[in-house]
């Protein structure tokens, strides 16, 4: 009997290790219909835009909170993000353009281009979405999108959700690992979640939980 | 450090706007300043950023007792404080529920700024390296603050409007290079009022 509930253990123990590492499931879809199109694009901004977050930015076990300032100009895959300390104090500042980074202000530890450029990465995944038109999508019978994106470097990007039950992104890997995944929740003021949550698994694990203070227009 | 300077400026504000009347001469001014022992308030800090429409306001108290005992605090949009008690310094950000201690303290840096704070608060404007001051006695009397060489690349200029109620201000703006400046409006400003030593020393 001991001998037997020993196995149990063992055998759910390596169950959850075997969850922890099996990537999420990808789904198959096929191109959607034309009408469900704009569904993929539901979760970005469309039009110019202001928005102040509340970040908590949690990151080898440290936590830290900021506020994240960005203003956008999605046509032109342009915005310029700010990270203020708690005092107003401008941490960081810089602008995202056709051409690459141009980081106006950096302030230790913020300093490096590599934080710069990963700052950017997350902000360009969370408000703009691929460059190309998804490789197939979808809507189902309660109304949940599912669209997926081809990336250049072999990489994948999903969205599903509906407004109601809120939205997941999922960037892959070439591998079909999960690296960042987005949750975001409403309501959506002016195009923008109130609550949305980041999370990077690799090559640095970190999070950030993100709450909507103020936007304009 | 740059940081912690900006955060100096806006308590050193506090402090002269506390200390002065209007029509006060720069003497009377000073003296008046070496009799407080304790500053209690709350302000509403408004933050205008060149690329934001809207102004950030955020919300927050402070207390100070002579000669050394600061607490700084934001109330919203972050919850987060700063405690100075002696030659002890610490930072604390609201997360998830608790007080958490910010992962850059940055003692050393908020020390050197606490001292100059310290000089400023005695009377000793003319001993801070940092600023140059002019001050206006006329209605409203106002303090104009420049920083030296270093500072100004963080800090334009600082102007403090003092309220017709002696001991108060009604608020101060600060300038930084490249158009952004903040707005501190003071408000329940009270002057050697009574409070636990216990807010210098736990979030």
């Amino acid at each position: 009997m001991i001998r037997r509930k020993g196995l149990n253990i063992c055998l759910l123990g390596f169950l959850i290790l075997s969850i922890g590492c099996v990537p999420k499931s990808k789904t198959t879809l096929s191109p959607g219909l034309p009408e469900d199109l704009p569904g993929c694009y539901a979760i970005f901004p469309a039009e110019p835009w202001e928005s102040v977050h509340r970040i908590e930015a949690t990151i080898r076990g440290g936590s830290s909170s900021l506020l994240g300032v960005t203003r956008g100009e999605p046509s032109e895959r342009r915005f310029q993000s700010l990270l203020l300390s708690p005092e107003g104090f401008i941490l960081f500042d810089a602008e995202r353009r056709e051409n690459g980074i141009a980081v106006r202000k950096a302030v230790a530890p913020f300093d490096s281009p590599a934080f710069a450029r990963g700052l950017m990465e997350d902000v360009t995944f969370l408000f703009l979405p691929p460059q190309v038109k998804p490789a197939t999508w979808g809507k189902k019978t309660d109304g949940t999108m599912i669209c997926n994106w081809e990336g250049p470097d072999d990489s994948h990007t999903e969205i599903t959700g509906s407004m109601e039950s809120g939205w997941r992104i999922l960037r892959r890997d070439k591998q079909g690992e999960v690296i960042k995944e987005v949750v975001l929740n409403g309501p959506f003021v002016n195009g923008l979640a109130s609550r949305m949550e980041l999370r990077a698994f690799k090559p640095t694990p970190y999070r950030l939980r993100m709450t909507l203070l103020q936007t304009f227009p | 450090m740059k940081k912690f300077f900006f955060l100096s400026v806006l308590v050193t504000t506090v402090f002269l706007g506390a200390a002065g009347a209007p029509a006060q001469d720069w003497i009377s001014l000073k003296e008046a300043s070496r009799n407080i022992r304790s500053v209690k308030a709350e302000f509403l800090q408004k933050r205008y950023l060149q690329i934001l429409t809207k102004p950030l306001h955020s919300e927050g108290k402070l207390f100070f007792y002579a000669p050394d005992s600061l607490r700084w605090e934001y109330l919203n949009p972050l919850r987060s404080v700063m405690l100075q008690k002696g030659n002890t310094i610490q930072v604390y950000n609201f997360s998830e529920g608790a007080w958490k201690p910010e992962m850059t303290q940055a003692v050393e840096a908020r020390r050197m700024v606490l001292a100059e704070i310290s000089r400023w608060f005695q009377g000793r404007f003319d001993e801070s390296k940092g600023f140059k001051h002019t001050y206006s006695p006329e209605p409203p009397g106002h303090i104009i603050l420049v920083p030296g060489e270093g500072i100004n690349r963080f800090i334009q200029r600082i102007e403090i409007f003092l309220s017709v109620r002696p001991g108060v201000i009604d608020r101060v703006e600060i300038e930084e290079p490249g158009g952004s400046r903040t707005s501190i409006e003071f408000r329940n400003v009270e002057i050697n009022s009574s409070f636990s030593p216990e807010v210098f020393e736990k979030p």
